[in-house]
């Protein structure tokens, strides 16, 4: 016979049913918690997880979307797209704080990223084949993202919450450039049509799957539920992104690559089954760009070694004046 | 202070927290922070990260180190924290009032006399009773960006300017996002949140 483990019960031994109690008390009434706060070691040990793994995938967000810069369009489409690989930067950076409010180190979890030991959001590891991409990737990659950071930013744990309510803000930003581009090009040319639904028909799927598994293949969602990290099943974040995508890519004259999407009689839209081997697939890194993906994200680690070199130099140097 | 030493590059610098002032006349705001190896440095990597949209006239950087903050319920357990010793000198004094929805940590409220960090926490616990965090650190420890107009026009203006990185430089289109709140469709923020 097997005992249930802590990612299970939540409770890891030594810890009481007092200390539980008070904490889950505090969560009911609505109070975040603080990273000085009395908290079980598997809520931190989750957030951990959850809080890296989020941050790594706004540093890897950079990859696919970055190749574009020096092919866009436009003065104004480059300025856009710039700003917007700059904000996910800023966003990783946003995370590894409050990742480290927990006592986690940028070392260890830059490390954790590099080596293939953290996982990021598997849609990174979709190639960008087309300009459209990056239009599409704004519209339904960055939709989606949203619908989850939005909740995010109401969950328990102050340090992440407030990160998810600065990413909010700037994030809606990528939402919308997306969205005039992918509109502006559906009303364009039978060529920048035809751009345009391809780019559909290939972020489709991959946005509707990077909202996480369907509940009931959910493992973790238990204790996050319970602790008000989740606030939202996948699924009901999901239904939402649809709800409200559906409409506006129709609106915007596009084909859904969905034979069996319709609404239903309260008005949701109900999507077809979605292929999950292609996404557990991709997490493992056996499809898509995984390595390629690590491989550029090392090689910039170690091409900006001489600046690190450069200001540790300085640093050095200011201290030894001062000491003298 | 003792200064680590870092064999490569490859191994973090201390982690400064940031405090951004989005108008005079407001409070200096725990926005997070960055990691930096001497004040220039921290500064901006701060203004990069932190200051990417208008609203913003001042920036301080106070080392990880010389910070002591502190939540109700850890006093409770760790009374020692109001024993933590420091330079005797001006404390500044940060709170956190509210659980509501934030981007910010505490408000930096204003600064104690106080004969190290222990003290200054001890004193700003009777001044606000009532609030859910508190944060102290000594002046001395604080590095600013320069107050005249020069630097914050230098520093701060540029992103002015960048329109295209605001929500209302894009038209909208499906106004139906509206219609389907109101029918219940689209859940937005759980009521406890509201009003933040």
């Amino acid at each position: 016979m097997t005992h249930p483990t802590p990612a299970q019960t939540g409770i890891t031994p030594g810890e009481t049913a007092e200390q539980h109690a008070h904490f889950e008390a505090r969560i009911a009434r609505g109070e975040k918690i603080e990273a000085g706060d009395w908290m079980p070691a598997e809520y931190r040990r989750q957030l951990i997880r959850m809080i890296s793994q989020h941050a790594h995938s706004e540093v890897v967000g950079m990859l696919p979307e970055g190749e574009w810069i020096t092919r866009a369009p436009s003065l104004r489409r480059k300025t856009i797209l710039m700003a917007k690989v700059q904000d996910e930067a800023g966003h990783g950076q946003y995370l590894y704080h409050a990742a480290e409010t927990l006592g986690a180190t940028r070392e260890d979890m830059l490390q954790a990223l590099l080596s293939g030991k953290a996982k990021y959001s598997s849609i990174f590891n979709y190639p960008t084949h087309s300009w459209a991409d990056v239009g599409m990737i704004g519209w339904l990659v960055d939709g989606a993202a949203i619908k989850n950071q939005t909740m995010l930013a109401g969950c328990s744990y102050g340090p992440y919450s407030r990160a998810m309510v600065r990413i909010c803000s700037e994030e809606t930003f990528h939402h919308k450039q997306g969205k005039e581009m992918i509109v502006a090009y559906a009303q364009g040319t039978p060529q920048q049509r035809a751009m345009a639904q391809d780019a559909l028909n290939r972020w489709w799927w991959p946005a509707m799957m990077m909202l996480g598994p369907h509940d009931a293949d959910s493992p973790n969602s238990g204790v996050l539920t319970r602790w008000g990290i989740k606030l939202k099943s996948n699924d009901e974040v999901r239904q939402e992104f649809i709800n409200e995508h559906v409409p506006e890519l129709l609106e915007a004259g596009l084909t859904i690559p969905d034979p069996d999407l319709h609404q239903d009689e309260h008005g949701n839209w109900r999507h077809g089954p979605i292929h999950w081997d292609e996404f557990w697939a991709v997490i493992r890194g056996e499809q898509g760009l995984n390595k390629e993906r690590l491989g550029a994200r090392q090689a910039a680690h170690d091409d900006g070694a001489w600046v690190r070199d450069a200001l540790q130099a300085y640093t050095d140097r200011q201290r030894a004046v001062a000491a003298d | 202070m003792t200064q680590p030493q870092y064999p490569s590059s490859d191994t973090q610098w201390p982690r400064w927290e940031v405090f951004k002032q989005d108008a005079p006349n407001r409070p200096h705001q725990a926005v997070g922070s960055v990691h930096a190896g001497d004040p220039q440095h921290a500064l901006l990597t701060a203004r990069n990260v932190f200051v990417r949209r208008p609203a913003a006239v001042s920036l301080w950087c106070v080392r990880e180190d010389d910070i002591l903050t502190a939540t109700p319920e850890e006093l409770t357990t760790n009374f020692a924290l109001l024993d933590t010793p420091g330079e005797a000198g001006t404390y500044h004094v940060g709170v956190k009032r509210t659980n509501k929805r934030s981007m910010t940590f505490v408000d930096l409220s204003g600064t104690v006399q106080a004969s190290g960090s222990g003290d200054a926490l001890r004193q700003a616990q009777v001044m606000h009773p009532d609030v859910l965090a508190w944060m102290v650190f000594p002046e001395t420890a604080v590095v600013r960006t320069d107050e005249d107009p020069g630097t914050v026009e230098s520093w701060f203006a540029p992103a002015k300017d960048k329109t295209y990185k605001q929500q209302q430089h894009y038209g909208v289109i499906g106004r139906h996002v509206g219609e389907l709140k109101r029918a219940g469709l689209m859940p937005g923020r759980a009521a406890s949140e509201e009003g933040a």
